[in-house]
């Protein structure tokens, strides 16, 4: 299952309110590549991620994911491509009254017909897969517990479980660490990056510390104020290029 | 005088004080108290009126607080036997028995105006009886007072009257000694009224909520307002929610009382009109109040809206939802009561025919009857809710 290829043309996005969130955004993202975006809060790189799969409209500008242009599909299009594309989510956003199986379960549902939904019924295959990909992330023991009864590294790595069930080609982790501690970030990135070594699912992946962008991207992007003001390999951000970067008070904070 | 240097007292601690000064505090307390002494007066509040008239209250109160729940009521032996102006289509007669209270016809087939000799035999010896004439309705007629003698026996002759009909009884009923206690008629009469109301609430919330939940989904902001059709729906179905809600359910038990008649159907129908606008509500601040973040997941695995509802806005709200209507059937058990007295069926009709009928302990039996109803009612949903959320 190679990765996807992403091409991001002319991006722009305006949000109703008058942000602009995006401006021409132009970016290329090989096969197999662990691309790093980094960048303050507000600075888009959510909206970008999000733009890629359309959860967010592009307010003009071309997305193509290996030559399909993603911003050409329609609904039925959008829903069966979204099928490869596994997201991550700060916030982890699991059902939290559900058991972990069932959070894991949904996400095959793209590839499962909707009226099954009514019933709750779910392939026997599936949930063998689903059983898999949760002893893969280390948590099979707790398939049957609420999602809501487990920590918060726990929780990221059910989510990173979801993402695995689609059999993605291209993986969007959207600040994924952000609300775990340093050990725990580790533990989920290192399982995001098991993916990417070993299974070749192309990732892009926004994170808050350098030290983390340096460990674990193959390149970064930078993004400020909806601009991409760096493009490179992660040891090519020295003190100049951070202060470009985070602005002229940022102090670089190290996580281990 | 060496040392002049005095240590200076600190200076004293500044309090701080709000800037209202204390000639603003007077036309503010004036206003007010015009306010409630006009309120006092057009209310017409007089407190000696209180005691004064206490005395109209006390039979009234004292009957309240003694409900007609049991009855001395006197142990009876019974009896009975067919009689039948044609022979065509009696009942046929039961297996003559030998022993026992028994009352035996001179002619199980007879006209009326034409002489009938009743024999009673197995009965209590020597205690006071009376002969019913029972209709074909059921209505009796009581036909006669007469004693059983020493053996348990009597025998008379009667003239059978111009019953309504071609089927009747004869019963004979023994007065025997000493009393037992059973529930007053009042008792059973509201008991099973109780019953009616738990279902007419049971049946008004259930209704309520068939309707409410898809209406709920049609409320919900988070849900409608993604393009202007929708908008347009929500504002619509938000409308009718508090326009229904603001209606009296008094009102709306009274129209449906004309429309389908007094009876429970028709509180059954007001509660559930009102429930649904209530429910609604509730509902649809539900969903509108759930996490968005699974929503987000799960429609970017690129799963249908079918399948979003189902494992992303469904198992959010069931709880909740459950909750609220374990709640609501709370509250339409207690409304029901108020239904009843304008036509809706259930222990409420029942309580204001005692009340207007000045019958004050078997209406005191109907308030106390709904009180533990209501209370056992909201233990049990506080109970459930507890469970659920």
């Amino acid at each position: 299952m190679p990765g996807a290829a992403v091409r991001i043309e002319h991006l722009v996005k305006v949000y109703p309110d008058g942000t602009h969130a995006l401006q021409d955004i132009n970016l290329e993202v090989k096969p197999k590549e662990f691309l790093v975006i980094i960048g303050l809060s507000g600075s888009g790189k959510s909206t970008l991620m999000r733009c890629i799969n359309r959860l967010i409209e592009p307010t003009s500008g071309k997305v193509y994911i290996d030559d399909v242009e993603v911003t050409a599909l329609n609904h039925e299009e959008l829903r069966r491509l979204r099928r490869q594309i596994g997201m991550i989510f700060q916030q982890f956003n699991l059902v939290k009254r559900s058991s972990v199986l069932t959070n894991a379960l949904s996400g095959r549902l793209g590839y499962l017909a909707p009226q099954w939904a009514l019933i709750n019924y779910f392939p026997r295959d599936v949930k063998l897969q689903a059983v898999e990909n949760l002893r893969r992330v280390g948590i099979a023991e707790k398939a049957f517990t609420r999602a809501d009864q487990l920590s918060g590294g726990q929780q990221q790595r059910v989510g990173i479980a979801r993402a695995l069930m689609q059999e993605p080609r291209l993986i969007l982790a959207d600040e994924p660490v952000a609300s775990l501690d340093p050990a725990t970030s580790h533990s989920v990135l290192k399982h995001i990056e098991e993916l990417n070594r070993q299974d070749g699912v192309t990732v892009m992946c926004a994170l808050h510390f350098l030290s983390l962008a340096r460990r674990y991207g193959t390149r970064v992007v930078a993004l400020k104020a909806g601009r991409i003001v760096f493009t490179g390999m992660p040891h090519e951000i020295d003190e100049h290029r951070f202060k470009e970067i985070y602005g002229e008070e940022a102090v670089e904070v190290e996580i281990t | 005088m060496a040392n002049r240097t005095v240590t200076q007292p600190p200076p004293p601690p500044t309090i701080l004080r709000s800037r209202t000064r204390p000639w603003t505090v007077v036309p503010v307390l004036l206003v007010v108290a015009i306010i409630y002494s006009y309120g006092w007066n057009v209310t017409r509040i007089d407190v000696g009126q209180l005691i004064t008239k206490v005395y109209l209250v006390r039979p009234l109160v004292r009957d309240l607080v003694r409900p007609d729940v049991l009855r001395w009521t006197p142990r009876l032996q019974t009896a009975s036997a067919s009689l039948n102006f044609t022979a065509e289509g009696a009942p046929a007669p039961g297996p003559s028995v030998q022993t026992g209270p028994r009352v035996v016809l001179s002619s199980e087939v007879v006209k009326p105006g034409s002489p009938l000799v009743i024999r009673g035999e197995g009965l209590a010896p020597s205690r006071p009886a009376a002969i019913y004439w029972k209709d074909q309705s059921g209505a009796t007629a009581k036909a006669l007072d007469l004693r059983t003698d020493a053996q348990g026996e009597f025998i008379v002759q009667l003239t059978v009257p111009d019953l309504i009909g071609e089927h009747h009884q004869i019963v004979v009923e023994v007065t025997l000694e000493g009393r037992q206690l059973r529930p007053s008629e009042a008792a059973t009469l509201v008991s099973s009224r109780l019953v009616e109301t738990l279902f007419l609430a049971l049946m008004g919330t259930t209704i309520a909520v068939i309707f409410a939940v898809p209406l709920s989904f049609l409320g919900a902001k988070n849900l409608m307002t993604r393009n202007p059709a929708g908008t347009a729906i929500y504002y619509v179905v938000r409308t009718v929610f508090n326009i229904t809600r603001s209606v009296e359910p008094l009102i709306m038990a009274t129209v449906f009382a004309v429309w389908v008649g007094i009876g429970p159907f028709a509180g059954v129908l007001a509660l559930a009109l009102h429930s649904v606008a209530s429910l609604g509500k509730l509902y649809s601040e539900q969903i509108e109040s759930i996490d968005p973040g699974p929503i987000e997941a799960i429609t970017a695995t690129g799963a249908s809206p079918l399948q979003v509802v189902r494992y992303a806005v469904v198992p959010q709200i069931i709880p909740p939802f459950i909750a609220f209507t374990v709640y609501r059937w709370d509250i339409n058990v207690r409304m029901s009561t108020v239904i009843g007295m304008v036509g809706g069926g259930g222990v409420g009709f029942l309580l204001i025919q005692y009340i207007n009928q000045l019958l004050w302990r078997e209406a005191a039996t109907a308030v106390w009857g709904i009180t533990v109803v209501v209370a056992a009612m909201d233990y049990a949903s506080a109970w459930i809710r507890e469970r659920v959320v």
